[in-house]
């Protein structure tokens, strides 16, 4: 009981020690505030891109990949709900009479919302892309007002006044001021092997009507990709191909078997698509097709988590000095420990336990505070919003509704568990100095 | 009487480089339950050193110590501590109070050293009023929440044989417990200490350099370089 009791009084005579509870707790709060904030985007990200792709696609198709053969291959799979064929390109989407707008700096990622000028079409069946991904619900999103809602939703594609249409991401829409019913150019151009076997680019110059807004909730997404009928893609750039196809987007009927079932079609497209001895194509879930993306948000919360370790390493350099300040002030009254019925152990377990009482209470302060900033970081970033006009967050860049957070208990372990051993770390020094300490000396001396 | 503390042929020596220096070159002393025994001799006579050994602070280089007929001096750490916890309560010269904690918070303390915290939560109403009773015994029940910085020497004195006393030791052992009070406040002190002695039949080991203190204990032992030079009777039981 003394060394508690006693630690405890050192403790409250020494307001200094105030300091390393002080910094642990800082340490703790801001591994638990950040990393939940992480994990919280890391879910959203995933979420959205989940949204915004089918559950497996086939991808990286060669030349000779044809629909008709690879939807028959496929189909058979007792996990495949749908399939549906796409044609993937790129161009400039131009209205006419305006110029392209000029090219971003370079490094602004897609995937951060930072839209591109230069687009990705996709060629898809409006009828086989909703059984494959959530077409249907991009087209109906309620954030989409009627004016810009695709006309006929039952066949969102359908040419107007004989010119094929084009969906496009309603925040991209609204930022060009482009409305159903305006007349766009795709501009693109395609490789083509002449009879010489030499590759010369070819212009390709299509006229779209904007048919509607869609809307996915990945903001890199919408901003980024555009959706036209295969039919109209097809005939642009592979004139001589009706069968071809550069990309498919599956979904499944059990998601649990999301991993195996990607892994049978990989080795079906591959048989497939053999030609002399070798395969070809290859598919992967939405995960793996993300993975990059996905893997970086990860990776930059791994970062953060180290580079927040550094506060809690200070915080242990400043209980240290603290404690061994503690420790050679108090040498006096180890004599007296002892001649009462102390022992070196009971000396080291005074020292041991202001460290670790320092440790916990900083420890419990930097959770409590941690865990109530995470649930409540929206309302702080409103508050901050109205009391100085910044946004720490701006939500809309992010397609959100309110600051992510996700608390993972195992995280608030893992944190408890390495301020505690930190924290122990710097307190045995001090205290082992304390039970080597001869009690003989003080009880001799003044 | 039963003798309750025996040590038959002390000597220690301290290692100064490779140099053995003798301190105390083979001493016995016995000391019976309720028995007053002053400790005199010339500085450097190797007193504390003797009462160290005898508290088990320290183990001796030879010789053997004996707490109510067990030989105590090899025993592990732990339990000598134990011991001397039970059986031993000390009162130094500098009185050697925590500054940290208040006067009745210091004699608490003592009665916290061998109870978990479990065992001190239980009786922790009868620690404190026993803590309490103490002190006003001792003089001090207006004082209980005076830091030692805020005590006379006196006072920090009586709150260190409160210490000595709370857990009910057997023998108190007291290193020049007056030597740095003036006269009569020393004469307070000792008469304080020893009507409890009386009170409680305690056994008393007094190291001195107050002759006239030493006669009112019923026996001096007196030590010169090491050695006991006279063991015997005051000399007002000589003259009985
Ligand atoms: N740790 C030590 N190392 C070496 N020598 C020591 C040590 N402690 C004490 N001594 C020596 O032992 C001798 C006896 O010391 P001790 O303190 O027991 O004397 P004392 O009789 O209590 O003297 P005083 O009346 O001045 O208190 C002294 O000569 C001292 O120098
Ligand atoms: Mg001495």
């Amino acid at each position: 009981m003394y060394r508690l009791f006693l630690a405890i009084r050192y403790l409250l005579t020494r307001p200094i020690n105030l300091l390393g509870m002080g910094g642990i707790a800082i340490g703790v709060w801001a591994l638990v505030v950040v990393v939940s904030l992480f994990s919280g985007f890391l879910q959203v990200i995933e979420d959205h891109v989940q949204a915004s792709r089918s559950d497996i696609v086939a991808t990286e198709l060669p030349a000779w990949a044809e629909w008709p053969a690879l939807r028959d291959a496929l189909q058979h799979d007792p996990n495949v709900a749908g399939m549906a064929p796409r044609l993937l390109h790129y161009g400039l989407l131009v209205e006419p009479g305006k110029r392209p707008p000029p090219a971003p700096l370079p490094g602004r990622s897609a995937m951060h919302g930072g839209d591109q000028p230069f687009l990705f079409v996709f060629g898809v069946q409006a009828d086989l892309e909703a059984k494959a991904t959530k077409f249907d619900s991009w087209i109906r999103h309620p954030d989409i007002p009627e004016a810009m809602r695709v006309r006929d939703l039952t066949d969102p594609l359908a040419p107007i006044k004989n010119t094929p249409t084009v969906l496009l991401g309603i925040d991209r829409m609204r930022r060009e001021g482009l409305k159903p019913g305006d007349s766009l150019r795709l501009m693109t151009a395609n490789l083509k092997r002449d009879r010489d076997g030499r590759m010369t680019p070819i212009e390709i110059d299509v006229e779209l009507i904007v048919g509607g807004a869609y809307q996915t909730n990945h903001g890199g997404f919408d901003g980024n990709n555009v959706f036209v009928d295969l039919a109209t893609l097809q005939q642009a750039i592979f004139p001589d191909a009706p069968n071809q196809v550069q990309e498919i987007a599956i979904r499944v009927n059990d998601p649990t078997q999301l991993e195996a079932t990607a892994g049978r079609l990989h080795r079906e497209v591959q048989r497939t698509l053999e030609k002399e001895g070798r395969g070809y194509g290859s598919v992967q879930t939405w995960r793996e097709k993300n993975s990059l993306f996905i893997k970086n948000v990860a990776h930059q919360r791994e970062l953060l988590k180290i580079v927040l370790t550094v506060i809690m390493i200070v915080a242990a350099f400043l209980m240290l000095a603290t404690l061994s300040m503690m420790v050679t002030e108090k040498t006096a009254d180890i004599g007296i420990l002892t001649a009462m019925g102390g022992t070196p152990s009971g000396v080291t377990m005074v020292f041991l336990s202001c460290g670790l009482v320092i440790t916990g209470v900083g420890v419990v302060i930097g959770l409590t505070t941690g865990v109530v900033t995470a649930v409540y970081l929206e309302e702080i970033r409103q508050s901050w919003l109205w009391a100085t006009g910044h946004d720490l967050f701006p939500l809309s860049v992010y397609n959100l509704t309110r600051v992510p957070c996700r608390i993972e208990p195992l995280w608030l372990l893992q944190v408890t568990g390495m301020a505690m051993v930190t924290g122990l770390i710097v307190s045995v020094l001090p205290a082992l100095r304390a039970a080597r300490h001869d009690p003989l000396i003080s009880l001799r001396g003044v | 009487m039963s003798t309750i503390l025996r040590a038959t042929g002390i000597t220690k020596n301290y290692a100064i480089g490779k140099q053995q220096i003798p301190v105390l070159r083979g001493v016995d002393l016995s000391i019976k339950a309720g028995e007053k025994v002053a400790l005199l001799g010339t500085s450097g006579a190797g007193k504390s050193t003797l009462l160290h050994l005898l508290g088990l602070l320290d183990a001796p280089t030879s010789g053997t110590i004996e707490y109510d007929g067990r030989e105590v001096q090899s025993l592990p750490v732990g339990e000598r501590a134990r011991l001397r916890h039970q059986q031993v309560g000390f009162v130094f010269q500098f009185y050697h109070l925590i500054p940290e904690l208040t006067a009745l918070q210091n004699v608490l303390l003592a009665r916290m050293m061998d109870t978990s915290v479990l065992q001190y939560w239980g009786k922790r109403k009868q620690a404190k009023a026993s803590a309490v009773e103490m002190l006003q015994h001792v003089g001090l029940g207006e004082r209980l929440h005076h830091r030692p910085t805020e005590l006379s020497g006196g006072e920090r004195q009586r709150v260190a044989i409160a210490r000595a006393l709370i857990a009910e030791p057997k023998i108190v052992l007291a290193d020049e417990p007056t030597g740095n009070l003036d006269s009569a406040t020393a004469k307070e002190v000792v008469d304080l200490m020893f009507t409890i002695q009386q009170e409680r039949q305690l056994a008393f080991l007094l190291v001195t350099h107050d002759e006239g203190l030493a006669t009112r204990c019923d026996r001096i032992i007196r030590m010169k370089d090491g050695y006991v030079v006279d063991q015997d009777l005051t000399s007002d039981e000589q003259a009985r």
